[in-house]
C-alpha cells in the first residue's frame, strides 16, 4: 500500500475543482469498500484519495412527481429498505440483496457499486501489466478466463461486476452527474463505455466528473421487474452470470420487455435482439430460449467461460417466467 | 500428512511402522486395556469450551495480538519468478533506510518457484519494511519453468528438479495377480478421477515472533507443534535444544500448513539476532496462498473386475499427483485398504512443477483418494445393479489390507453404516442412479471413510495438586482450535472428581512434557490417555493421604464430588485442598499414553451420507444435508466432536464444491492468491450437518479407548457429496471441484449419448 493524501471536500464545486486540479492523481472514494481494498492490494497507488463522505445531501432517497432521486452515497442498505423501493422496484431490491454481504452493504454505497473497478484477477495483479493498466496485452484472453466476457470483449475480456447496474438499466434509470461546470443527465445504460472506446476506464465520466445520483422514473402501472444472479456461492459472490427483466406482460404476451445482464461483457449488456425477439409474442420459456440463441451468435466465448453462453439461456427464461402469472 | 510422515514423526519416540502388514511396533509396553464398564460424568458428555468466551470475546491472545517492547517488523522478499538465478542481492539501499534495523540474504543459488523467498528486512514499522523491501535490488536471470501438471510431463519440458526427473515414481503396492483378477470378472471398468490443487488458509495466516536473550531464544508462533519447531528452529540456528522456547497460545487454524518449522519462524530468528530487538513476521494472504503449502492435486486412473454377486476380483491405481517443487500425495489408502479384495496394486508417481511445495493438509492423500476410491465403487455397483450400500456390506473386512492382513483392534463401520442410512432415510434414493425427474433433481449418496488415530505411545502429560488443592494439567501439546484445553480438563477433572473448569490447563510451549504434533488425528489419543494417566496417580496419591487421614482402608475411599470420602461412611470426608495443605507444596505426577500391543491395526472409520439437488440447468449443487457417521472409538466430549465434525464436512463441501488453486499456464502467475477468487464455502452453502458417533471402546489402542477424529470427518465428504449427484443426474462428475461449468460438462457428455 502506498501513502496518500486524503481530501475531505465540503461541497460538489469543491470536490469538482479539486478534482480538476489533481487530474490522473486522486480517485474518488464513497463507501470504500472496493477502492481501499484495490489500494491495499497496490492495484492502485493513488497520490489523492477523496472522500465524499462530508459532501452533504448525495446519502439519500427522495421522491419527485415522477420520479425517485437515489443520491451516489446511499447505502446499499437504505436502498433495500426504502419503502418507494420497496413498493415499485422488487426487482432493483433483489439486485440489491444478492450483492456482497450484509456488512458490505452496510458500508457500500449505490454510486460505489455502479462505479466500481473490473475483478479480472489479471486486472487486480499488481505485478500483471494488462491493457487495462496500459501493457499491450490481455492475459485473460489466453489464461484463465472461466469469469470473463462472452459478449463486447475483443481487446479486453472484463466483466463488469455491478449487480445494481443491470437492474437500474432495466428501469431506466439516469445517471446525473455533477461536472466543474453543473450538472448533465443522460440515462444511465449511455454512462458505461466498452473497452475498445476507452480501455482504461468502464465508464465516461471526466477526471474532475462525480457521479452525483440515480434517478429512476415510477413506474406505470402493470410494470413488473425481477433480477436473478446466477453464482457459484450462496453469498459473497459476483454473478457468473446475471440478469435484470422489467417491463409489461399482458394476456400472456411480453410487451416491452426489457432484458439487462451481468458478468457476460465489459458493460451491463442489454440484449436487443432478443427483447425484438420476444415482443408481443406468448410468454414461452421455449420463445425466450431461442430469443437468447438469436443473442447468442454475437457471443465469441473464450476457452474456458462457454458455459456463460448455457447460463445465460436459463437465466433469461426463468427470469423473464417469473414475471407471467 | 502421509503415513510415512506420521512415521516419521514419532520414530522419535521408539515407534516402528511395518509398510507391509499396516503393523505399528511400539518399544513402550502397551497399558492394561480399557475399562469399557467405567460409568463417566464428564467424560463423553457434553462441555462447553472453558476457553470459548475468551476466544469469542477476543480478549484471547493470538500470536498477532503479541507485541513486545521494541518489536520490529519483519518482511520477507519473494521471487517473482517461477525460476530463476539469483546473480546478485543488493541490500545497501535498504540498511541505509530510516528505521530499518537488520536486512538479510535467504538465498543465494536459485529460486524455484513465484514466492520463494529471496531477502527480509526488519524495520521499526510494517510501512518502513515494505518501503525497505522495496529498496533491495535482486540480478535475476530468469529460467524456462513449468508450471501445470500437463505441461511438466511434456517431452523437453524445462526439469524442475536436477536430480529427480518431473515424472517421478515414489511408491508401489501389490498383493496377488491382478491380471488374473480381471480375467475372473463379469465387468472390468477403467475411470479416472481427479481432485484439484486446494490451499489450506487457515483464517490466521502464518507468522512468528522471536526474542534473543543471549544465546536463548523465545519464539511465539502459531503452530501445530510447539516441540518439533523448538527441535528445528535450534538445528537451523546451531544453538542446544534447550536454549529455544517455543510458544503457542491461541491460533486461528493450520489444516496441516502449520506442521513443523515455517520459513518465516527462522526468518524471525534471524533478523532477531541480526537487529538485536524483538521481531514479528507475519504472512500476508497473499503470501499464504502462494508459500506454505497446498494440498497435492491427484489424477487417479483406476480399473476394477466385479463379478454379478458383488465380488471385487481386482483393483489396479496409477496416481499421478502434483504438489509443486514438493512431493505429491500417495493415494494407496484407501484404494488398497477399504474394501475387500485379494489382487490390488498402485502406483504413485509425482509431477514436479515449478509452484510452492505441498505440504500435509488434513488426511492427505486419503481425502483425495477416497474421492476417487468410494466414487469408483458407485460406479462398479452401478454397473452390476446392486447398491451401494450393499456393494460396501458385501466387501466389507475386518482385516486390513482389502482383508488380507492383521486385524482391526476395533471396527465400528457396520454399525456407521446402519445409523448413517438410517438418518438420511437410505431408501428415499433413486433405485437406480438419475432415475429422477425435472430440472431440479435429488439424490443420496454415501461413502466409507479410514484413517490412522491411535495417537503417539510415548506421549507425556503432568497433572499438578498445587498446596492450595487446586489441579492444573500440563501437556507440551497445543489447542490448533479443536478443544484441547477442554478434553485435558475433561479428562483430568473426571479422574479427580472435579469439575472441568476446576482444572487449570497448560499446554502450547516446548518446555512442558513431550506431545507429537496437533496433526495426523494424533491429540486427543496420545494427549487424554497421558492425562489421564498422571490423573489416576493424582488420584491414587490423594486417596493414600484421605485414608491415612480419615483412618480407613485406601481401597474404602471414594474421590468424588470434590471431595475423598469411605464408601461405607460418607460422613468421613476430605478435600483435596486439605489434604494438599498439609502437603505444603506441590507434588507433580507424570503420565505417560503407554504402547500398542502388537498385531492389531489400530484405525478409526466412519460413513458420510450426503443428500443433493442438481439444478440441471445451471450445473450448481446444492447439498441439502450430510449425515456423518463415525467410530472414533471413546469420544471424550462430545459437544468439541461434534464441532470437529462439523468443522470438517464444512472444508470437505467448500474443497468439493469450490476450492482450486488456479494458475496462469502462460506466466505461472497465482491468479486467485485471495479469499474473493479463491472461494471457500459461506455460511449459506452449508446444510443440516448430524454428527452421529457410535461410541465404541477401542479394547487395546490406549487406557481410554479413545481415536482421533482431526482428519476423519473430511475425508469421505466429496465422494458422499459426488456419489449422491450420480444418484441425482445419472452421471458422476468425475473432477473436484465440482464447479457448474463441470456439471453441465458432463451432462451434455450424457445427453449426447442418449
Amino acid at each position: 500500500m502506498n501513502e496518500f493524501k486524503l481530501a475531505q471536500p465540503k461541497t460538489l464545486e469543491q470536490t469538482t475543482a479539486f478534482l480538476s486540479q489533481n487530474q490522473g492523481k486522486a480517485f474518488v472514494m464513497a463507501g470504500g469498500t472496493d477502492l481501499l481494498d484495490e489500494i491495499k492490494n497496490n492495484t492502485l497507488q493513488p497520490e489523492v484519495v477523496v472522500d465524499l463522505a462530508a459532501v452533504p445531501g448525495l446519502d439519500t432517497i427522495s421522491k419527485e412527481q415522477k420520479f425517485l432521486k437515489i443520491g451516489a452515497l446511499t447505502r446499499i442498505v437504505d436502498l433495500i429498505e426504502d419503502s418507494d423501493i420497496k413498493k415499485h422496484f422488487p426487482g432493483l431490491v433483489q439486485a440489491a440483496l444478492s450483492l456482497a454481504t450484509p456488512q458490505l452493504r452496510n458500508v457500500g454505497t449505490v454510486g460505489g457499486n455502479l462505479c466500481q473497478r473490473p475483478r479480472c484477477w489479471y486486472y487486480r495483479d499488481p505485478e500483471v501489466n494488462c491493457r487495462k493498466k496500459g501493457g499491450s496485452r490481455c492475459f485473460a484472453m489466453r489464461g484463465k478466463n472461466r469469469y470473463h466476457a462472452i459478449f463486447g470483449g475483443g481487446v479486453c475480456y472484463i466483466v463488469f461486476p455491478s449487480d445494481l447496474a443491470p437492474a437500474l438499466i432495466s428501469l431506466d434509470a439516469r445517471a446525473v452527474i455533477a461536472t466543474g461546470k453543473g450538472e448533465k443527465t443522460l440515462p444511465l445504460a449511455e454512462f458505461y463505455s466498452l473497452p475498445r472506446q476507452n480501455i482504461r476506464k468502464e465508464n465516461i465520466l471526466g477526471n474532475s466528473e462525480i457521479l452525483k445520483e440515480i434517478q429512476l422514473p415510477l413506474p406505470r402501472a402493470g410494470f413488473k421487474s425481477t433480477y436473478l444472479k446466477l453464482k457459484e456461492r450462496g453469498t459473497w459472490d459476483f454473478a457468473v452470470v446475471s440478469v435484470a427483466v422489467s417491463g409489461r406482460v399482458s394476456q400472456g404476451a411480453f410487451q416491452d420487455l426489457r432484458l439487462v445482464c451481468g458478468g457476460i461483457a465489459p458493460i451491463p449488456w442489454r440484449l436487443t435482439k432478443a427483447e425484438g425477439f420476444i415482443k408481443g409474442k406468448p410468454a414461452s420459456e421455449d420463445l425466450l430460449r431461442q430469443a437468447v440463441q438469436e443473442e447468442l451468435k454475437e457471443a465469441r466465448p473464450l476457452s474456458e467461460n462457454g458455459y456463460k453462453a448455457d447460463l445465460l439461456e436459463v437465466a433469461v427464461y426463468r427470469a423473464a417466467m417469473s414475471l407471467v402469472e | 500428512m502421509s503415513k510415512r510422515e506420521i512415521f516419521d514423526n514419532i520414530e522419535e519416540v521408539g515407534l516402528l511402522y511395518k509398510e507391509e502388514t499396516g503393523e505399528i511396533i511400539s518399544t513402550i509396553p502397551p497399558a492394561p486395556p480399557a475399562d469399557t464398564t467405567e460409568e463417566f460424568k464428564y467424560i463423553g458428555g457434553y462441555t462447553s469450551r472453558i476457553d470459548g468466551k475468551r476466544i469469542a470475546t477476543g480478549k484471547a491472545p493470538f500470536a498477532q495480538d503479541i507485541k513486545l517492547k521494541g518489536m520490529l517488523i519483519g518482511k520477507i522478499l519473494r521471487s517473482p519468478h517461477a525460476k530463476a538465478e539469483v546473480m546478485g542481492i543488493d541490500l545497501g539501499a535498504a540498511q541505509k533506510l530510516k528505521g530499518v534495523k537488520a536486512a538479510i540474504k535467504l538465498t543465494n543459488g536459485t529460486v524455484n518457484y513465484v514466492g520463494q523467498q529471496v531477502a527480509a528486512v526488519a524495520a521499526v514499522d510494517e510501512k518502513t519494511a515494505e518501503k525497505a523491501l522495496a529498496l533491495i535490488k535482486v540480478d535475476y536471470n530468469p529460467l524456462p519453468h513449468t508450471v501445470t501438471e500437463e505441461k511438466c510431463q511434456e517431452e523437453g519440458s524445462p526439469q524442475v528438479h536436477s536430480k529427480n526427473p518431473n515424472v517421478t515414481k515414489f511408491r508401489d503396492y501389490k498383493r496377488g495377480d491382478v491380471e488374473a483378477g480381471f480375467k475372473q470378472a463379469d465387468i472390468v471398468l477403467e475411470r479416472t478421477y481427479s481432485t484439484a490443487v486446494e490451499i489450506h488458509h487457515p483464517t490466521e495466516t502464518h507468522g512468528s515472533i522471536a526474542k534473543w536473550e543471549g544465546n536463548r531464544v523465545t519464539v511465539w508462533d502459531s503452530t501445530q507443534a510447539v516441540h518439533s519447531v523448538r527441535n528445528a528452529l535450534a538445528r537451523v540456528l546451531k544453538i542446544p535444544a534447550g536454549q529455544v522456547i517455543v510458544i503457542k497460545r491461541y491460533m486461528g487454524g493450520g489444516f496441516g500448513s502449520k506442521l513443523g518449522l515455517n520459513e518465516q519462524t527462522v526468518v524471525a530468528a534471524l533478523l532477531a539476532k541480526a537487529a538485536q530487538r524483538p521481531v514479528k513476521v507475519f504472512n500476508s494472504r497473499k503470501e499464504n496462498a502462494l508459500c506454505v503449502g497446498n494440498r497435492p492435486s491427484t489424477v487417479q486412473e483406476m480399473k476394477g473386475g466385479v463379478k454379478k454377486d458383488g465380488t471385487i476380483t481386482a483393483l489396479s491405481l496409477i496416481n499421478y499427483t502434483c504438489g509443486g517443487i514438493g512431493r505429491g500425495d500417495g493415494c494407496d489408502v484407501p484404494f488398497n485398504e477399504m474394501y475387500k479384495c485379494d489382487n490390488c496394486t498402485v502406483e504413485n508417481y509425482t509431477l514436479y512443477t515449478n509452484t510452492g511445495a505441498s505440504r500435509a493438509m488434513r488426511a492427505p492423500g486419503v481425502t483425495q483418494g477416497t474421492f476417487g476410491n468410494d466414487g469408483f465403487l458407485d460406479e462398479l455397483a452401478a454397473a452390476i445393479g446392486m447398491d451401494p450400500l450393499e456393494f460396501r456390506r458385501k466387501n466389507y473386512v475386518t482385516k486390513n489390507l482389502g482383508g488380507t492382513g492383521i486385524p482391526y483392534s476395533s471396527k465400528g463401520l457396520d454399525q456407521c453404516y446402519e445409523l448413517g442410512a438410517k438418518a438420511i432415510g437410505w431408501e428415499r434414493r433413486n433405485p437406480r442412479p438419475g432415475e429422477g425427474s425435472g430440472k431440479f433433481r435429488r439424490g443420496i449418496g454415501m461413502a466409507s471413510q479410514i484413517w490412522w488415530g491411535a495417537g503417539v505411545p510415548g506421549t507425556k502429560a503432568d497433572v499438578c495438586v498445587y498446596a492450595d488443592g487446586t489441579v492444573e494439567a500440563r501437556c507440551g501439546t497445543q489447542d490448533i482450535g479443536c478443544g484441547t484445553r477442554t478434553h485435558m480438563a475433561v479428562v483430568a477433572a473426571e479422574t479427580l472428581g472435579l469439575a472441568p473448569e476446576d482444572i487449570t490447563v497448560k499446554l502450547g510451549n516446548s518446555d512442558y512434557p513431550y506431545a507429537p504434533i496437533s496433526g495426523g488425528s494424533l491429540t486427543v489419543p496420545s494427549v487424554a490417555p497421558a492425562v489421564r494417566d498422571a490423573a489416576l496417580k493424582a488420584a491414587d496419591w490423594l486417596k493414600q493421604l484421605a485414608a491415612d487421614r480419615l483412618k480407613v482402608e485406601t481401597d474404602n475411599i471414594v474421590l468424588a464430588d470434590k471431595k475423598l470420602f469411605a464408601a461405607d461412611d460418607p460422613e468421613k470426608s476430605v478435600t483435596i485442598a486439605q489434604l494438599a495443605r498439609q502437603i505444603r507444596r506441590e507434588t507433580v505426577f507424570h503420565g505417560e499414553r503407554k504402547g500398542l500391543p502388537q498385531g492389531y491395526a489400530y484405525n478409526s472409520f466412519g460413513a458420510h451420507f450426503a443428500e443433493v439437488e442438481v439444478d440441471t440447468e445451471t450445473g450448481k449443487i446444492r447439498v441439502i444435508k450430510v449425515v456423518a457417521a463415525h467410530d472414533v472409538g471413546r469420544v471424550i466430549n462430545k459437544k468439541t466432536a461434534e464441532s470437529q465434525v462439523i468443522g470438517g464436512i464444512t472444508q470437505g463441501i467448500s474443497a468439493t464444491l469450490f476450492e482450486q488453486r488456479i494458475l496462469d499456464q502462460n506466466t505461472g502467475t497465482l491468479v486467485n492468491p485471495n479469499l474473493r477468487d479463491y472461494k471457500i464455502a459461506t455460511s449459506q452453502d452449508i446444510p443440516e450437518i448430524v454428527p452421529i458417533f457410535v461410541d465404541i471402546i477401542d479394547p487395546r489402542i490406549n487406557i481410554l479407548g479413545t481415536k482421533g477424529l482431526g482428519e476423519p470427518p473430511r475425508i469421505p465428504v466429496s465422494a458422499a457429496i459426488g456419489n449422491a449427484v450420480y444418484n441425482a443426474i445419472g452421471v458422476p462428475v468425475r473432477e473436484i471441484p465440482m464447479t457448474p461449468d463441470k456439471v453441465l460438462a458432463v451432462l451434455k457428455q450424457k445427453e449426447a449419448l442418449t
